[in-house]
């Protein structure tokens, strides 16, 4: 018996050897190969430990420049870069926010930086009543990767690591968001509310184009609202023009100065298509199987990650731009006049 | 000098043209250059002067907050509290009114110029007035001026509808209100304010985009196009709002001397003050009288000077010869540099009447108390077109 146990032993480990090599390297966030490469960064820690916040952000960090790092073999994107990073991720890069750029350029997540001094943990325009979350966030906390002082994985756990366990080894297709595995980046939000949607790009828009970049669903809105809620709810921000703050989860209307959404690239005679820019990316309705070149007028969503990354960028508020250079009226590009086309001129 | 090099310099003299001369030393050339250069400085100064783009220049930043937070808190402005329409930092107020207590009227943030309609600096009143005068908290009188929602209260009735208010009169784009309920106070824009589309009643969508709108000619045909965004007035706007300006150098009001057509400043004030207006749209010949008939039964407004029943000549108002900033007239083509008034100059409501407000009752650019036949100051008040009213003869 226990030399048919230990030959079926060695069946599945010859069959691992032979299967695990044929999963293409990112698609799907399915990490395999050598356990050691993440699990063994400390050997001899105790398990609380091992398990904690600071494990997501060490295997997610590297010391140098580049912004997808090789782990064991696999390849990892790096949210936090403490050089300063080559090409950082659709997320946006920790290093804005760590030591001294400011807290005002990021999330301050624990690990990556202090608490930010103004905010004191609580996030601006937090209501409890938008954040689906059994637990809630804890202002008196830190602001955690995963969890529900997160953004990724289960909001309905506590603790960052326990709320994301098994997803990086799970079965995670189709992206309905049913599972933290099965939700866009792990982000599966909570209790009725399913997890984001969204069409992962296989490197994390680190070389993305218009026609390479990940799709977006107004789904992760709500994600961003659950710790946001005034800057989504329709009664803090308008139900219409005049907005009180500004929209998000709103089609890109297909009149006005909208109509000549990325004006520096306009198809000829396609009234309602646009060309996809990726400094001002809008989400989809439904997300496509492949990223679209395209922007449909009057279809295509202004979405929260329109104007801002998620982690942390070069620019206050965590923009895609610098705010503070985007002057009216004086022919500029880019920024809010990607869609604002009628302010720069 | 040798023999030789005379010579050389005759034969020189004689065979060849002498080289020209420096700019310096007034050389033809230069001459031309220096004419040629001044030709396009005053060409420039002539195309800058008639063609003023008063669209927004500067920061988003400085006008706008994108969800009414800063630094993980609400953004107030003085006493407003937000969120603001349109992503506003404090509304119309909050950029326009953002400092009653400073000392500018013209508040500079980055490359945008504002001009502030609340604001205590001495002598720097621009050409509506200045709402201080009216403004809560500020030693009001109501008599003085407009009561600006959010600068002042509501009057008491009856002046809490604008007086000689008409019914669904025409405006541009349509009709304006059938009522003016007492309660319903002062807007700078929309249906209860004199800014923007009047057809609209929300102040902010009334006025929506014009701030960016490219108003190099004012056409009347948006309201972005429009003076002041005043809709479908036409005119020329003083770039300093008339601080300082100058007798050829003010802001141009349109109007028409046959008080017939919508695109005149005193058309927009009759729309609230139908009564006061000779339009047949407006008030008409019964509530102000005629032209050419010798009783006015009201003041009248959009007519020129040549339009007054006993002619021009041989008349009091031959007297007004140079524009007064005190008493200005309008134009059926305002440029902004006139200086000459004549019969075909156009009698207005802001010949008398500041728009927002002024240190005087009934908003009036004097004080008509101290306005007196014989022995008035001649040039001054009603004086400077009743040139004979106040002769002492």
């Amino acid at each position: 018996m226990k030399k048919q146990l230990f030959i079926l032993f060695l069946c599945i480990i010859f069959l691992c050897f032979l299967f695990f090599p044929l999963i293409p390297e990112g698609n799907g966030a399915i990490v395999s190969d050598e356990c050691v490469a993440c699990h063994g960064l400390y050997p001899g820690m105790e398990k609380a430990i091992l398990l904690g916040n600071i494990l997501c952000v060490n295997c997610h960090t590297n010391s140098d420049r580049e912004t997808i790092k090789i782990l064991g073999g696999v390849r990892v994107p790096i949210v936090y870069n403490t050089a300063p990073p080559v090409r950082p991720l659709a997320g946006g890069n920790f290093h804005y926010v760590a030591k001294d750029f400011g807290d005002r350029k990021g999330h301050n997540v624990d690990g990556v930086t202090s608490a930010d001094e103004k905010f004191r943990g609580v996030p601006p325009g937090y209501d409890r009543t938008s954040d689906p979350s059994a637990i809630g966030y804890t202002p008196e906390k830190t602001l955690k990767c995963a969890g529900s002082n997160g953004c990724h994985g289960n909001r309905n756990i506590e603790d960052p690591f326990e709320s994301i366990s098994g997803t990086h080894h799970a079965d995670d297709t189709p992206k309905d968001g049913s599972t933290t595995a099965k939700s866009y980046r792990f982000l599966r939000n909570a209790g009725k509310v399913k997890g984001v949607l969204g069409l992962e790009d296989d490197e994390w828009n680190r070389n993305n184009s218009s026609k390479k970049h990940n799709e977006y669903s107004p789904s992760i809105d709500l994600l961003c609202a659950s710790c946001h809620g005034d800057f989504h709810s329709k009664d803090k921000t308008g139900k219409a023009r005049p907005w009180f703050r500004h929209p998000t989860d709103i089609v890109l209307p297909k009149s006005g100065e909208y109509a000549n959404y990325n004006p520096d690239f306009l198809p000829l005679d396609m009234p309602d298509i646009r060309i996809y820019n990726p400094d001002a990316p809008v989400g989809r309705g439904k997300v496509p199987e492949l990223p679209g070149g395209e922007v449909t007028l009057g279809e295509d969503i202004v979405i929260c990650l329109s104007c801002h990354v998620a982690h942390s960028s070069p620019y206050a508020s965590i923009l895609r731009w610098d705010y503070d250079a985007i002057i009216a009226g004086e022919e500029g590009k880019g920024g809010c006049f990607i869609c604002h086309t009628g302010k720069g001129e | 000098m040798s023999k030789k090099q005379i010579v050389d310099k005759k034969k020189y003299i004689l065979c060849s043209n002498p080289p020209s001369p420096p700019f310096s030393k007034g050389g033809m050339g230069g001459l031309l250059l220096y004419a040629l250069c001044y030709l396009l400085l005053a060409t420039c100064f002539i195309l800058f002067a008639s063609s003023v783009d008063a669209r927004v220049k500067g920061r988003c930043k400085d006008c706008h907050s994108m969800h009414y937070s800063y630094e993980g808190g609400e953004m107030t402005y003085g006493a407003l509290a937000g969120p603001f329409p349109t992503l506003t930092e404090g509304g119309c107020l909050g950029c326009h009114g953002q400092a009653p207590y400073g000392t500018e009227n013209i508040i500079t943030i980055g490359k945008a110029r504002i001009p502030q309609v609340l604001h205590h600096m001495e002598n720097g009143d621009l050409a509506a007035g200045n709402f201080y005068y009216v403004a809560d908290g500020y030693n009001p009188d109501y008599s003085k001026g407009h009561n600006l929602i959010g600068i002042s209260l509501q009057e008491n009735p009856p002046m809490d509808v604008p007086p000689g208010f008409m019914r669904s009169v025409v405006i541009p784009g349509g009709t304006g209100p059938a009522d003016w309920p007492g309660q319903r106070q002062l807007t700078c824009a929309g249906t209860w304010g004199c800014h923007g589309d009047r057809t609209i009643e929300d102040p902010y969508k009334a006025i929506y985009g014009a701030h960016h709108t490219d108003d190099s000619e004012i056409d009347g045909l948006t309201v972005g196009k429009s003076y002041r965004f005043l809709y479908g007035i036409k005119g020329k706007e003083h770039k300093d709002w008339e601080y300082l300006a100058t007798i050829d150098n003010h802001n141009g009001y349109k109007g028409d001397m046959a008080h017939s057509s919508m695109d005149t400043v005193s058309y927009l004030c009759g729309e609230c003050h139908a009564k006061f207006h000779s339009h047949p749209n407006l008030g008409g010949i019964r509530e102000v009288g005629q032209a050419y008939d010798t009783i006015w039964l009201r003041h009248p407004a959009d007519i020129s000077f040549d339009s007054i029943h006993s002619g021009y000549a041989g008349s009091e108002y031959q007297g007004y010869v140079r524009y007064s900033l005190e008493a200005p007239v309008a134009y059926s083509r305002p440029t902004g540099g006139e200086q000459v008034v004549d019969k075909d100059s156009i009698v207005m409501c802001l010949s008398c009447h500041r728009a927002h407000a002024s240190p005087y009752p009934d908003m009036l650019r004097w004080d008509y108390n101290n306005m007196f036949v014989r022995n008035g100051l001649a040039g001054t008040g009603c004086l400077t077109c009743h040139t004979r009213k106040g002769h002492n003869q």
